[in-house]
């Protein structure tokens, strides 16, 4: 039998306290290596299935799309692409791709690979293929020379330009040698297949992903040798990895960690305007919010000014489309707190006298909705309706807005685009053929539905913005949602990152091979 | 004693068949749509009708439920609708993480509370008696996620002695893969370096797990110990003119053992069940954190399969301590 005495057991304690506290880490000399903070994990490396903001950071910085977007406002950019032209008509568009492109396995990327990997997102009918849904097919775009591509839509597409540059282009002949019966999806799931400056290093499912800088990269510009996506789920882990220097960006900031990390030596805080809106959609096809007047009695009740006071960094919105994109109006006066009009469109309604309860959800966890449904709560009183508030996760919201029968009555949600043109925000979130879906669960209007497919099918840019000025009307006019806040995008970085470019458009999906640290 | 072991292994299996059907069927029952979620925000209704199609959640709940458990006995564990990929693959990545930290814990609170349990039962009521009283309480007591975030603040921020979160450097790789224990595989490498680094990160996350079972060990060997001290045997002993060390080590912590032995197979199961909030704060990319995603996402599959793993080796641990009985006790014998 072991025996250990009290002097003993000392030394051994000592012994593997000092084991435990005195290594060294190795020199990273050499290595200039990001590490990113996210709370959001990768679980699909297929860049024409996977959706989410955290596999969109991973195919902007291993694969490479014809059009990039940057800046703030956004614009389009080159990417494969060197030069592009746009027919009058807007229903073909030609694009010269850059010679010097070449994939991971250093073969150059051709304009067979272009049409390739279009076909097959068309194909597939997943991930980013609802952005072009009916405006390009399986054989819209076509290789016409070595390094030519043209592009022709079935009907004019204004936004195209913008959506480019989620739609990523793989090695075909790479694809097609591994597609077994999926066209590759099994393939691609944990695989790359990109002539982006990265390449895929150490994958860590839940805990991170590594890219490393491919040797040779076309790309021109940063310093990086490698990136890591790290998993850090929660925030004040984050903050201190950031505090200390562990990671060079935690995204996924809330208001009281952008305080705690105010005036902090080595931090920088990114706090912008971006698309990403805040609306409480109203359920119009099932239940008393079918009445108009009700909704506009809602509408005039709801206390904006105390939405707003609970949101920290963040302005009200008054019109559907988010402040400062193309086709936003700014004369648009939406609603505003009017308790007299409130109880006059009560009196119109169905429900004069209230006294029934509405329901209202709002996402688990999240500190700012649940304010926003006690406001709610409060608002509603001067019309005699109560509010059952309830805290839901996110696979239980989707289920939830799947019908008009299971949705609340009061349907919180943010929004961001994915493409820095009002047609994302109108289609995603107004339009009929979205409903069912998480966006737009029940609305439909069919002369808001006409106002849509006019504005995204139209080129000529001073009629775009009169069809959604017109689309802003209507919209108001229906009183379908609490149109909310534009929250400032919130996350921190690291002083030592250079050349890091703020963009409106899925800021929180950077491109990091124009960076460098040091 | 051969016998007594199959035996037991054999009676793991109706544990296991009313487990996974108990499981299959609240996954089941439960609102939500999985595969609309994992189709993601964009999709298709008709899209999702094949992902329901491919992932086989057409079939009827007891065609299910059938093809669940062929597929388990030939090593299908059904796959994640969220990392689509097999959940054996899954949990062989997460485990290793898990069984460090536990055992790591598990460790800490034997070592150091099985040797105070039997200082403080023989200084009873002394100054080491309050205060280990005293911390005992607060061990029980106190929140583990509170606690691994109080020892981040003292150790990892101000201090800067230890890492922060994580399980090693995310610029350096890990040392090579043998069993997906760090600490483990540095030391089968010989790689001190890396031994020391694994250990650094372990430290933080094994304490805060480990405070709870060292306290409860710590006042149950004390009861125990203070109880067989009392024995008439132990009295003949000092009778006898044999050392306080020779009774205390050889005759007393034997008889002593017993309980402090069952309440240590127990705490496996809850230290296994219970790191997720150790690992959320410390980022420790175990199984407790793989298990959350999955029930945030409604990803069933992964639900069972760690429900299941966690029963496997909590079974298995109860039988070890059954048969650790015998070792300390020769009048229980198994046939």
């Amino acid at each position: 039998m072991l025996t250990l005495n009290k002097r003993q057991f000392l030394i051994g304690a000592a012994g593997m306290t000092a084991a435990a506290t005195l290594p060294r880490l190795a020199s990273s000399a050499g290595k200039n290596i990001m590490v990113i903070a996210s709370t959001v994990d990768i679980p699909n490396f297929d860049p024409h299935v996977a959706t989410g903001y955290a596999p969109q950071w991973l195919f902007r910085n291993t694969y490479d799309p014809l059009v990039r977007v940057v800046n703030n406002p956004p614009v389009p950019a080159p990417g494969l692409a060197k030069s592009w032209t746009q027919s009058p008509d807007g229903l073909v568009y030609t694009f010269e791709l850059d010679e010097t492109a070449k994939f991971h396995d250093g073969t150059p990327v051709t304009a067979k690979d272009v049409e390739y990997s279009f076909a097959r997102l068309l194909r597939l009918a997943k991930g980013p293929a609802w952005m072009v849904s009916g405006i390009l097919d399986e054989n819209s775009v076509k290789a016409t020379g070595e390094m030519t591509v043209t592009m022709t839509l079935k009907k004019p597409f204004a936004p195209l330009l913008s959506v480019l540059p989620w739609m990523f282009v793989v090695n075909s002949k790479l694809v097609e040698a591994n597609k077994g019966t999926d066209d590759g999806q099994a393939y691609l799931l944990a695989n790359m297949a990109g002539s982006g400056a990265f390449k895929m290093g150490r994958v860590k499912p839940g805990d991170l992903y590594e890219l490393v800088r491919i040797e040779d990269d076309w790309h021109k510009g940063g310093n990086l040798t490698g990136v890591i996506w790290k998993i850090v789920r929660e925030a004040s882990t984050a903050r201190l990895m950031l505090q200390r220097g562990q990671v060079h960006f935690a995204l996924d900031m809330f208001a009281e960690d952008m305080e705690a990390i105010k005036d902090m030596p080595g931090v920088v805080r990114i706090m912008e305007p971006d698309y990403r809106t805040f609306t409480i959609k109203m359920n119009t096809a099932h239940g008393p919010l079918m009445d108009k007047n009700l909704r506009k009695a809602v509408s005039y009740a709801f206390n904006y000014k105390g939405m707003l006071d609970a949101a920290g960094p963040a302005q009200l919105m008054k019109s559907p489309l988010p402040v400062g994109i193309f086709g936003f109006d700014p004369d648009q006066k939406g609603y505003e707190q009017d308790i007299p009009k409130a109880k006059e469109y009560l009196a119109k309604s169905a429900y004069k006298d209230g006294g029934f309860k509405l329901s209202m959800h709002h996402a688990v966890g999240y500190e700012n909705q649940r304010r926003w449904c006690l406001i709610m709560l409060e608002s509603l009183k001067v019309l005699n309706i109560d509010l059952d508030i309830r805290a839901m996760t996110w696979p239980d919201t989707v289920a939830m807005a799947r019908s008009p029968e299971t949705m609340v009555d009061f349907y919180s949600i943010f929004q961001s685009p994915n493409y820095a043109d009002p047609d994302n925000t109108a289609f995603a979130a107004y339009h009929s053929s979205r409903n069912g879906q998480w966006q737009n669960p029940v609305y439909k209007n069919p002369e808001v539905d006409k106002l849509i497919e006019d504005a995204r099918a139209e080129v000529d840019t001073a009629k775009r913005v009169e069809l959604y000025k017109k689309f802003q009307e209507v919209v108001v006019e229906d009183a379908a949602d609490i149109i909310g806040i534009l929250e400032l995008r919130k996350f921190a970085m690291r002083d030592n990152v250079r050349d890091y470019v703020f963009s409106s458009v899925a800021p929180n999906t950077m491109e990091v091979w124009p960076l460098s640290i040091g | 004693m051969l016998l007594y072991i199959l035996r037991r292994l054999i009676l793991l299996l109706p544990v296991l068949f009313g487990l996974t059907l108990l499981l299959f069927i609240v996954a089941r029952i439960l609102p939500g749509d999985p595969v609309g979620l994992a189709a993601g925000p964009n999709a298709t209704p008709e899209l999702i009708a094949q992902m329901r199609s491919e992932l086989g959640m057409d079939l009827p709940l007891p065609v299910q439920y059938w093809n669940y458990l062929t597929g388990l006995v030939s090593g299908d564990w059904g796959m994640s609708v969220f990392t689509r990929r097999p959940v054996v693959a899954d949990i062989m990545e997460y485990l290793p993480a898990t069984i460090e930290l536990v055992f790591a814990s598990l460790l800490i609170a034997v070592v150091i509370g099985i040797p105070l349990g039997l200082l403080t039962a023989v200084h009873k009521n002394g100054a080491l008696d309050y205060i280990t009283r005293t911390v005992a309480l607060g061990g029980i007591a106190m929140p583990r996620f509170f606690l691994g975030l109080l020892l981040q603040m003292a150790f990892a921020a101000w201090l800067d002695i230890l890492p922060l979160s994580g399980r090693y450097p995310l610029i350096e790789s890990p040392p090579d893969h043998v069993t997906g224990l760090y600490t483990l595989d540095a030391l089968i490498a010989g790689d001190w370096y890396a031994f020391q680094v694994a250990l650094s990160h372990l430290a933080l996350p094994a304490i805060a797990m480990a405070l709870s079972p060292l306290a409860t060990i710590m006042r149950m060997m004390r009861a125990s110990t203070i109880e067989v001290l009392q024995q008439d045997y132990v009295m003949t002993e000092r009778a006898l003119g044999l050392s306080n060390h020779l009774i205390l080590f050889k005759y007393v912590l034997k008889n002593a053992m017993t309980s402090t032995l069952t309440v240590i197979g127990l705490y496996v199961s809850w230290l296994l069940g219970g790191t997720v909030l150790v690992e959320t704060v410390f980022d420790w990319p175990g199984l407790g954190l793989y298990a959350t995603q999955a029930i945030l996402t409604q990803d069933f599959m992964p639900v069972i399969g760690v429900t299941l793993v966690i029963a496997i080796i909590y079974l298995i641990t109860m039988l070890i301590v059954d048969l650790l009985y015998g070792v300390f006790n020769p009048k229980v014998r198994y046939a």
